[in-house]
């Protein structure tokens, strides 16, 4: 009964998590945005300093029409939102954030194949949404989502490989466990090309072709209203805290700090996703949006050359120093 | 360019970083009013005293936007036996500001300093017609015409004023002559009392601009 | 626990042993969602290859593989799971719908994508089906998965099996991969120039764009 239990509250406080955090992420690209543009962002929704602006837009989505385009294909369309958003909540399961069995979702053997797999379903909501809308904009969308993860996925796969071979480990508490502060400097390069391929991944500015909204309206999005609209955005954003998660573990060293491991953990875990989160929202404001062309050369002539300079670089280090 | 690669990258990151850390631009208009520079053009108002009907507004307006009613009157004559005299009496100024462009030029030909801008701009209208506003109104917003902006340090001395002063001057050099006579003061006394009409700050209540049209 | 294993116990009947083991998820638990997610991934392999619908053909293509994900997880071979999630489910049909959304994917029927080809589709399929089954059952019969120890299906294990018994195999397949990577470079070289005689100075860039146009209108005509 208390296995039941536990797993009851894992999965209860996995889920309130994947509830709160994008909307934390969303509240705060509203007002750093804001800030980094001279502005205040929004100041009404709850009283101070808008606080409640997303739960605002949340109530806004509810009561929205929920349209589905007549030549759209309607089951697949009505699909892809949940397909879109279900693996983030999966992702999330495994990430621990602090030391021990006690602080993560659920140990897993394969923990960082389980998290690039999953990560990679995701845009298959982007593909069925894209396709079922029946507007070429949104198809082309699609399309763009599809060279994108194809070109993303594997300077990811390569960096993440770095890590695990550097701990000799594929689960993400064993790379915790074994992390020691050298690491930072030794996996910085897989660490920014993993960070980079990740937004890329999730279409985050400024690798936002596929909703680029001067080109292609909103892409694969571009069709839908109300609540299912509710959900893509929430994924983006879901996949932000994951994406920010999944770099602080495998790169920054997790729960590990200069101080205060044993009980604060968590709260290095927090500290450094945050931070990361922050520079996501950061790179949004600064950079334009990179052309098609730019955005795929940049993967295959940087970022998967550097992918394996890092796993060289950590054989060899592996090999002759450890 | 760029000396090391990525300095640009770096450059703009550092950019929305001072940005966000300095006080933000946006005005909080609702709650708080604008700090509106002088000479604003919100709306028009009407000093009617000032007014005498002379249409010179209305017909200069390029879009027809300003109506005037008014009526003759005769007034008895000042000293007993003399002729009467006439005068225009307003019976009505409107101006509609559905048609109004903002343009100034009635308040540029007014010879009599009747019109003025005021910086009030909250006047919006549910209807259009709504938008055509009486002298009652005009008025209301009279009060709320702030003081001219002070004159530049070196400029010219305002011209109704070396008038009103070179005239005081004669008048004390009269005096000087003849110190005995009291007909001069009497004099000068009306002088000064005619530099007045200049002063469009004069009719100004207290109260501060712009809150008498929300109120 | 091999799919024989699954099918001998379903076959001596589950209920007894379900009272036997009382457990939060049982053996028998285990062997009913087996079974269940089985059927699923053989409907939905059906479907994919009976629907009339390209796109539908491909979606029904990832439940198919994502049920074969969840068996490999029930079979305790973690790492082969979410390997076939990443290769299968996250490239390979993203890639399939990539091809298929830049040539041709209507929203509806498409009639004449369906080849005369059926009856010898089927005969083969059937073929091959039963030569898994028969090779599969006949070489896992008595073979038990050993619950108690060390998971026999973790990354640990796998790698050090794939690795140490099955090197040479694992490097004939690189080999053969590389060769099949070489071989669809060089073919789509050859189009282009067997096409556009003219073109034979052009640059490394311009040539993958052509080879891609190329692979366009070849997948147009088909």
């Amino acid at each position: 009964m208390t296995d039941v239990l536990d797993v009851a509250l894992r999965l209860l406080v996995v889920f309130v998590v994947f509830l709160t955090f994008p909307l934390l992420v969303g509240q705060t690209e509203h007002k750093v945005m804001a800030h980094m543009q001279g502005r205040l962002g929004p100041m009404y929704a709850g009283g101070f300093h808008g606080w409640a602006q997303l739960i605002a837009d949340g109530v806004k989505f509810a009561q929205k029409e929920d349209v589905v385009p007549a030549g759209a294909d309607r089951r697949i369309f009505q699909l892809a939102p949940a397909v879109a958003l279900l693996p983030y909540l999966l992702v999330l399961l495994a990430i621990p954030i602090g030391p021990g069995e006690g602080a993560v979702g659920q140990v897993l053997d394969a923990g960082v194949f389980f998290v690039l797999a999953v990560m990679g379903v995701g845009v298959l909501g982007s593909l069925m949404a894209g396709w079922a809308s029946a507007n070429k904009f949104s198809l082309l969308g699609g399309l763009r989502t599809a060279a994108q993860l194809l070109a993303y996925e594997l300077p990811m796969l390569l960096t993440a490989a770095s890590v695990a071979m550097a701990a000799g480990t594929v689960s993400l508490v064993g790379i915790l466990d074994a992390f020691e502060w050298w690491w930072l400097p030794w996996q910085i390069t897989g660490a920014l090309v993993f960070f980079v391929a990740g937004l890329a991944e999730l279409q985050r500015p400024p690798f936002d072709m596929p909703v680029a909204d001067s080109e292609i309206i909103f892409g694969a999005y571009t069709e839908y209203t109300g609540l299912r609209f509710a959900l893509f955005l929430l994924a983006e954003y879901a996949g932000i805290v994951v994406l920010c998660g999944l770099t602080t573990v495998l790169f920054l060293g997790g729960w590990h700090g200069p101080w205060g491991a044993d009980g604060l953990g968590w709260v290095w875990t927090l500290l450094k996703t945050a931070v990361l989160a922050f520079v996501v929202i950061w790179l949004r404001v600064s950079y334009p949006r990179l052309r098609e062309d730019q955005l795929q050369k940049f993967a295959w002539t940087l970022l998967v050359p550097l992918a394996l300079a890092q796993i060289a670089l950590t054989g060899v280090v592996k090999v002759v120093f450890l | 360019m760029a000396p090391i690669p990525g300095s640009g990258l770096a450059k703009g990151l550092a950019v929305t970083l001072r940005t966000m850390t300095r006080k933000s631009v946006t005005a909080q208009y609702p709650d708080t009013q604008p700090e509106l520079p002088p000479r604003s053009r919100g709306v028009i108002g009407l000093f009617e005293e000032n007014c005498t009907v002379c249409m010179l507004c209305a017909r200069e307006c390029p879009d027809w936007c300003i109506y005037i009613d008014s009526h003759k009157e005769t007034v008895p004559p000042a000293a007993p036996g003399g002729r009467e005299r006439s005068r225009n009496v307003l019976d009505r100024f409107a101006i509609d500001f559905s048609l109004c462009m903002y343009c100034g030029i009635c308040i540029e030909v007014c010879p009599f300093d009747a019109l003025f801008w005021s910086p009030e701009f909250e006047y919006a209208e549910t209807d259009i017609r709504d938008l055509t506003h009486e002298r009652d109104k005009l008025r209301e917003w009279m009060w709320t015409v702030p003081a001219p902006p002070a004159l530049d340090a070196g400029a010219e001395e305002p011209k109704e004023v070396a008038a009103a002063r070179k005239t005081a001057d004669k008048l004390a050099a009269a005096q000087a002559a003849e110190p005995e006579r009291t007909a001069g003061t009497e004099q000068a006394a009306g002088t000064q009392r005619a530099g007045e009409p200049g002063q469009p700050g004069t009719p100004r209540q207290p109260g501060t601009p712009g809150q008498e049209g929300r109120a | 626990m091999s799919t024989a294993a699954t099918a001998g116990a379903l076959a001596a009947g589950t209920a007894h042993r379900a009272a036997e083991s009382p457990g939060f998820l049982s053996p028998t638990g285990v062997e009913i969602t087996f079974l269940l997610v089985g059927l699923v991934t053989l409907g939905a392999a059906v479907v994919t290859v009976t629907t009339r619908q390209l796109v539908h053909a491909a979606l029904w293509l990832v439940v198919a593989l994502g049920g074969l994900a969840v068996e490999y997880l029930l079979l305790t071979a973690e790492f082969i799971a979410w390997v076939q999630v990443l290769i299968y489910v996250g490239s390979v049909v993203v890639l399939l719908l990539f091809g298929l959304m830049l040539t041709r994917a209507p929203i509806g029927r498409s009639p004449d994508a369906d080849s005369g080809n059926r009856p010898v589709a089927l005969a083969v399929a059937v073929a091959a089906a039963a030569a898994l089954v028969w090779v599969v059952t006949d070489a896992f019969r008595t073979t038990w998965i050993d619950l108690d120890g060390a998971p026999s299906g973790t990354t640990e294990v796998t790698g050090a099996a794939l690795f140490q018994h099955w090197v040479l195999p694992f490097e004939a397949l690189s080999v053969l991969l590389l060769a099949a990577l070489v071989g669809a470079i060089v073919l789509s070289r050859k189009a282009k120039n067997g096409s556009e005689p003219d073109t034979t100075n052009a640059g490394p860039s311009d040539a993958a764009a052509r080879a891609t146009g190329t692979r366009r209108d070849q997948e147009g005509d088909r």
